[in-house]
């Protein structure tokens, strides 16, 4: 199955050793989770073509997510770069409870291919957890270091890793050029993939991985387009009198939740992706938007203010019964739901900041994870572990950053210095 | 209030490019142009009351404003709202445009909603007096064209909903 995965991703790999698989699992919400400890040591070799050096990169992954603290490991000198002869007194009275070494190689100099080896070893039980080896081209490097990423958190999480997924998030330069843009999750390798003029907002990408749903106003309204990330290509997906939009795709890929006017207030739809079958999914004389599709297919969550305040409700769409999520607090909006089903993220506000919090659907837990004051547009990764979301730069300019689940760790992702809003985040591919 | 209110009604009729949006915002994307000037004959100029939506002052009055997360219209946009249904009572062919907008605070599909509620507010109110729901449409633009940097009641001027004609 690994096998599998990567050999898609590279080309090649090669598994030096099958893995252990026991997975040291650690309790994600709800536990004081701690950080662990862990040393990214310098990889042996070279660096790419930008400076940047595997074990940096590595080291920056698994910072994000809250769960790790990456050890300094600078100055330590002869680094490792195998599994063999590992001094695990001296790494345990670093602190490190587990370290990865590794080495990249020239495979081929003509093709530019590289072979990066590395190991994750437990310093604790004194042994290896996993070997691999992962062949590529040397534009690659990032991608590859990322995949080292990957692995260690699957095997010291339980729960796939997000570092080789990518984000989309709208660029606005002076209010005059909008520009829709996918980039690695750490804002690297970014490329417009539409220029406008015009606001765009909203975009979500497709569960499958093919295509983005948007909301643009190119057409003096807001108007719903689908845009295929491979061939470039885009279909208008609803243009009906008054606003489209707010897209949300199904788990199948196969219809979105939309949210239309015509001439009365926003209410929610669904529609086939290509644009048959349009059905409204309940009617009330308040405001239903920001609709996100539970993994299970059935249950639709949504902002309304059919109790006076923006709050999150939940519609079951095969018999409409309607059950309010959010309680906590007066102002609540923009709902996205973990892929397991089980934990809500919105925006609140929390006597006039606006925080990202999330609620653990099963206790009901209400945990606000961000500081505010002017956060928006949260988001999940695909693990449901990160989230991302906007916030105002020193008060005034708005960009993009993570924050772990756990709240313990808000960083930014660095894409320019305009105007950066609206993310959202693409799905595992394998 | 007035003073501002009198300056975007200016800005509407001499097209200034946008209807009522301030100045340093990015151009309303309808682009209006200045009416009854060019493509408009005579004829239809009479059926519309041209005239009467340039010269009349409460006519020219065209932005309603709201107050935060809000939708309820206050009494002082009554009498400007009685003179729009009065026009579009006395001239069936006139078609009104409503755009809705909000501030930038909350979330970008929460404010379009919330603009196009102020919007659908107003088209009520015009209902109440007896215009017929074919002659207004109504829209939003959340807080798209919105000051993304205001404070406190600066912010005020951001929502609104603001009065266009379909001939503008």
């Amino acid at each position: 199955m690994i096998y599998r995965m990567y050999s898609i991703f590279f080309g090649i790999l090669v598994l030096i050793s099958t893995p252990t698989y026991s997975l040291e699992v650690i309790e994600i919400l709800g536990g004081k989770a701690s950080e662990i400890p862990i040393a990214i040591v310098p990889f042996k070799g070279f660096e790419n073509k930008a400076g940047q050096k595997a074990h940096q990169i590595i080291s920056s992954d698994l910072n994000r997510t809250g769960l790790f603290r990456p050890l300094n490991t600078g100055g330590i000198s002869n680094p490792p770069s195998s599994d063999i002869n590992i001094n695990y007194t001296k790494w345990a009275a670093m602190d490190a409870q587990f370290i990865v070494v590794g080495k990249v190689e020239s495979e081929n100099p003509i093709s530019g291919n590289i072979q990066v080896t590395w190991s994750l070893i437990d310093i604790f039980k004194e042994k290896t957890v996993v070997s691999m080896r992962y062949k590529g081209n040397k534009s690659q490097y990032r991608a590859i270091a990322h995949k080292v990423s990957d692995n260690v958190y699957e095997h010291l999480t339980g729960s796939k890793g997000v570092f080789h997924t990518k984000i989309a998030y709208v660029k606005k330069v002076n209010n005059k050029k909008y520009s829709l843009n996918i980039a690695d999750f750490d804002g690297f390798n970014s490329r417009p993939i539409l220029n406008t003029t015009q606001p765009i907002i909203s975009p979500r990408w497709s569960p499958d991985g093919e295509k983005i749903a948007y909301v643009s106003f190119e057409k003096k309204k807001p108007v719903i387009y689908i845009q295929n990330l491979r061939t470039g290509k885009r279909t208008l997906l609803a243009n009906f009198k008054g606003n489209n939009s707010a897209p949300a795709w199904a788990p199948d890929s196969k219809k979105l939740a939309i949210v239309l006017t015509y001439n009365q207030n926003s209410q929610i739809y669904t529609i086939n992706a290509d644009g048959s079958g349009i059905k409204q999914l309940m009617r009330s004389n308040a405001i239903n938007t920001e609709p996100s599709w539970a993994p299970n297919g059935e249950d639709i969550y949504f902002s309304s203010n059919r109790g006076g305040s923006p709050q999150i409700y939940k519609v079951n769409i095969n018999n409409d019964e309607i059950s309010r999520i959010t309680y906590e607090g007066k102002y609540n909006l923009s709902p996205s739901i973990s892929y397991d089903g089980k934990l809500l993220l919105f925006l609140t506000n929390d006597q006039g900041k606006f925080k990202v919090a999330i609620q653990n659907l099963i206790s009901n837990q209400v945990l606000k994870i961000s500081e505010g004051p002017s956060d928006e547009s949260p988001i999940f990764a695909p693990n449901g572990h990160l989230v991302l979301f906007t916030y105002k730069d020193y008060g005034k300019t708005t960009k993009i950053g993570t924050v772990s689940i756990n709240g313990l760790k808000r960083l930014p992702i660095n894409v320019g210095n305009s105007i950066i809003q609206e993310p959202t985040w693409g799905p595992v591919t394998n | 209030m007035k003073n501002s209110l009198a300056l975007l009604s200016l800005l509407a009729i001499f097209g200034a490019g946008c209807s009522s949006t301030p100045l340093d915002a990015p151009a309303d994307p309808s682009g209006s142009n200045y009416y009854g000037t060019d493509g408009t004959d005579a004829a239809t100029a009479e059926a519309l009351g041209l005239e009467e939506l340039r010269g009349n002052t409460l006519l020219s009055q065209r932005s309603v404003f709201f107050d935060f997360n809000k939708y309820d219209i206050k009494a002082e946009y009554l009498d400007l709202i009685g003179a729009h249904a009065q026009y579009l009572n006395n001239h069936a062919p006139a078609r009104m445009i409503i755009k809705g907008n909000a501030d930038f605070r909350g979330s970008h599909e929460y404010n379009l909603s919330l603009g196009q509620k102020r919007s659908v507010a107003v088209k009520d109110a015009l209902n109440a007096l007896g215009v017929d729901d074919s002659q207004i449409e109504t829209i939003s633009y959340g807080e798209e064209y919105a000051n993304q940097e205001c404070q406190a009641d600066a912010c005020g001027q951001d929502r609104r909903a603001d009065i266009t004609y379909e001939v503008e």
